[in-house]
């Protein structure tokens, strides 16, 4: 498994913007992604804070091989996702994972241990919502499918267990603490929001107690309307915006659109209609919807999601005992995964153990049955057939046991590799794809796939 | 009533303003302390303390602090504190403290100790003049509060403008607290400068004043004027609302202080009377007091 992305913890969001990608164009860019034939399973995700892509390597030559091909992979879909020529110049950006690094990386995106403010409950139903796209796209199928809804049941584990989600400070109430710097009481404060989607909902939560009005700015006006209706607000059609940023005094933008919504002339004009009255506008769109120069203007303030940092760093300060307990659930439940996802390279050996085990005994009973032992009943007939079962659990209860038990080990290849050798077993290849075989029950939605149930094997991961 | 006294009421007074500003000092540098109630308190004690020291000082040398020139920053200086103890809370400003306490106790030192001093001969004595010089001392304390607020916006804004928001910036006013608190600040006290200024016109006519130094007084005065009059005007027709009124009101403090400090160290004109040192000096605890003597 390798991850490969950007966050607010590697690049600004100036460079972040130009790998976001809206909800419109996922169906395509996964599609692309599964076209690779170095990767098996994808997923994109695409939030304020980051774009990763997780991929799931094709089975290889090694491990290495398939690993070393799904990176180069996932590089080449983020390059044409900016549409650059050569990735290199953004490699300082990129931060890259696999193996149970990747594992712990996308448990701990999930359970908002990543994310600019610790403990904010959105990054939740970004991840289910990326998670939904990429198996309605058939990106996911079935192993990063796993590991992905595991990563669902970690963050609710860390959000029943720990106080991280508690009293939680979301970018919206940063956004507001940053308002009330430069208005004091927001009372006498009209809010506008330019965006109605899930971050303008939020951050209508957080303003609604404390503005005096809230105003609804969206391209589509039913759901500028539904949203203001909501918190007792007025809606406005987008081709209106120039007329409300007159009227409004604090602007909370989060639209989707690639382009800047709010340009720095179209302030101009607003500030001259305002007489110079301040207006402050806070951009948590990734890609921004204000252009930057908007802030150089007199008594006009933008700030964008990377200039919150600094008002959550005391979040985060005051978070710290709760950081580490949330981390310790997340070790603890990459040790599951990292023991069952082993065990699962095992299976396919012991699944072609025992059929062959079994296969041999059974051909050797069919042959005697319609030779000398002709002359047995029925019953007498069932009865051995009932023995060979029998003898053959008893025969590889041990070697099965052993290899489960060295499937989290370093050598687990060593011995698969042995048996193999020694039963001339069906090649690893083979038995790969019947490890998917056994894995392949993921449901359609994020919220329907119960963790691992209805697993082929035995080896359910332990909740 | 003596000039014991009068020296005892300006060391308490000195204290409680070099008290008051360290502790909002302590406040906006390390963040400790409390500014909402021991910092403002000080304040209100020092200036109570104050009126004290004008009221015992001036009847030492029997010199009116509104009539006189001997007084006149260590008077307006007083008002400020006055109009932030009350003012503080209604208008979210508590924290102008750190420049109101250092300036009150600035002006209340240099009253004492910096210019010549002079009073006004009896010849030219009237009775617009504790009418002219009680207005313009009010109006300047509100200018000073202004001038608190704006130095205070513009250190804020600087924060806000460069997203250095921790810190120092959490521990100052909301801008838009200080923007209105300027602005209510220039409001009040634009009336009374307005008027200040007409009465001096018509004192200054009465005695014909022509000295250079009334002239120049008088042109910093209607400087003044303009400056706080272009910076109301200009926020209301053209919006110049924030770091703009922030440096014209700074700039009309500046003026305003400049015909206060021109005061204080006024020489002898044929307005004037010397303020000579004798045996016992209340304006300076070691040195001998001062005697009114008319300038020949």
């Amino acid at each position: 498994m390798v991850v490969i992305g950007v966050s607010h913890k590697t690049a600004p969001v100036d460079v972040r913007e130009r790998f976001a990608a809206g909800a419109e164009i996922l169906p395509e860019l996964l599609a692309r992604l599964t076209a690779r034939p170095e990767l098996e399973e994808a997923m994109f995700l695409s939030t304020c804070n980051r774009v990763e892509i997780l991929g799931l390597a094709k089975p290889g030559r090694s491990l290495e091989d398939a690993k070393q091909a799904a990176s180069r992979a996932i590089r080449e879909a983020l390059r044409e996702q900016i549409g650059a020529s050569s990735i290199d110049d953004l490699s300082d950006w990129l931060y890259e994972k696999s193996g149970d690094e990747a594992v712990r990386h996308i448990f701990r995106v999930a359970a908002s241990l990543d994310s600019m403010v610790l403990g904010e409950p959105q990054i939740l139903g970004q991840v289910k919502d990326a998670y939904d796209a990429a198996v309605a796209a058939g990106a996911l199928r079935s192993h990063l499918a796993r590991c992905v809804h595991r990563a669902f049941t970690v963050a609710k584990r860390v959000r029943n267990e720990t106080q991280l989600g508690a009293g939680i400070v979301s970018i919206s109430s940063v956004a507001v603490d940053l308002a009330k710097r430069i208005f004091g009481d927001l009372a006498t404060s009209t809010v506008l929001l330019v965006g109605a989607g899930e971050m303008a909902e939020q951050a209508a939560k957080s303003l609604g107690k404390s503005a005096k009005s809230i105003r609804v700015c969206n391209r589509s006006f039913e759901r500028a309307a539904t949203l203001a209706a909501a918190f007792g607000g007025t809606a406005a059609p987008l081709d209106q915006l120039e007329a409300e940023l007159v009227i409004s005094d604090v602007v909370v933008a989060s639209t989707s659109s690639k382009t800047f919504v709010i340009t720095r002339d179209l302030v101009k004009r607003v500030m001259k209609q305002r007489k110079g009255k301040t207006l402050f506008l806070i951009d948590i769109a990734v890609p921004r919807n204000i252009e930057p120069d908007v802030h150089k203007l007199d008594n006009v303030y933008v700030y964008n999601v990377d200039d919150l940092e600094a008002e959550v760093a005391q979040n985060m300060k005051a978070r710290h005992g709760e950081v580490a307990l949330a981390e310790t659930i997340v070790e603890a439940e990459l040790s599951e995964w990292a023991a069952w996802a082993r065990g699962l390279n095992v299976n396919p050996t012991v699944v072609a153990l025992r059929a062959k085990t079994r296969g041999v005994l059974v051909a050797e009973l069919e042959r005697s049955l319609g030779g000398r032992l002709k002359h047995l009943t029925e019953g007498d007939r069932a009865a051995l057939t009932q023995m060979i079962e029998s003898a053959t659990n008893k025969l590889l209860h041990a070697p099965t046991t052993r290899l489960k038990h060295a499937a989290s080990s370093s050598d687990a290849g060593d011995l698969v590799h042995a048996v193999h050798h020694l039963f001339d077993l069906p090649a690893l290849a083979e038995a790969s794809d019947e490890r998917d075989r056994d894995s392949r029950t993921v449901k359609t939605t994020s919220e329907a796939v119960p963790a691992l149930e209805g697993d082929a094997s035995n080896d359910r991961l332990p909740h | 009533m003596n000039e014991l006294s009068a020296n005892i009421l300006f060391v308490l007074t000195a204290s409680a303003y070099v008290a008051a500003s360290a502790i909002f000092l302590r406040f906006l540098v390390r963040g400790k302390g409390d500014v909402g109630k021991l910092g403002p308190r000080l304040i209100a004690l020092g200036a109570l303390l104050h009126a004290a020291h004008i009221v015992v000082a001036s009847l030492v040398l029997k010199v009116c602090p509104v009539e006189g020139i001997h007084f006149p920053m260590s008077v307006a200086s007083m008002m400020m504190c006055v109009a932030y103890v009350f003012a503080r809370k209604r208008l979210r400003v508590e924290v102008a403290g750190a420049f109101i306490a250092p300036l009150a106790l600035t002006s209340l030192m240099a009253s004492r100790f910096v210019g010549g001093g002079a009073e006004p001969g009896e010849g030219i004595k009237s009775f617009i003049l504790p009418f002219h010089v009680t207005l313009n001392l009010f109006g300047v304390a509100l200018f000073g509060l202004a001038f608190s607020a704006a130095t205070l916006y513009l250190v804020q804004e600087r924060f806000v403008k460069s997203k250095n928001i921790d810190g120092m910036s959490r521990r100052l006013p909301p801008l838009d607290a200080l923007d209105r608190a300027e602005h209510r600040f220039l409001l009040a006290g634009f009336p009374l400068l307005t008027i200040g200024i007409i009465t001096g016109t018509v004192w200054a006519k009465r005695v014909e004043a022509g000295a250079t130094s009334d002239i120049l007084r008088a042109a910093f005065g209607y400087v003044t004027w303009l400056v706080i009059a272009g910076v109301l005007f200009l926020r209301a027709a053209a919006g110049w609302r924030g770091r703009r009124a922030a440096y014209g009101t700074i700039a009309g403090f500046g003026f305003a202080v400049l015909v206060l400090v021109l005061y204080l160290v006024r020489k002898d004109t044929p307005h004037a009377v010397a303020v000579q040192p004798t045996s016992t000096d209340v304006r300076a605890p070691s040195a001998p007091i001062l005697s009114r003597t008319v300038v020949p």
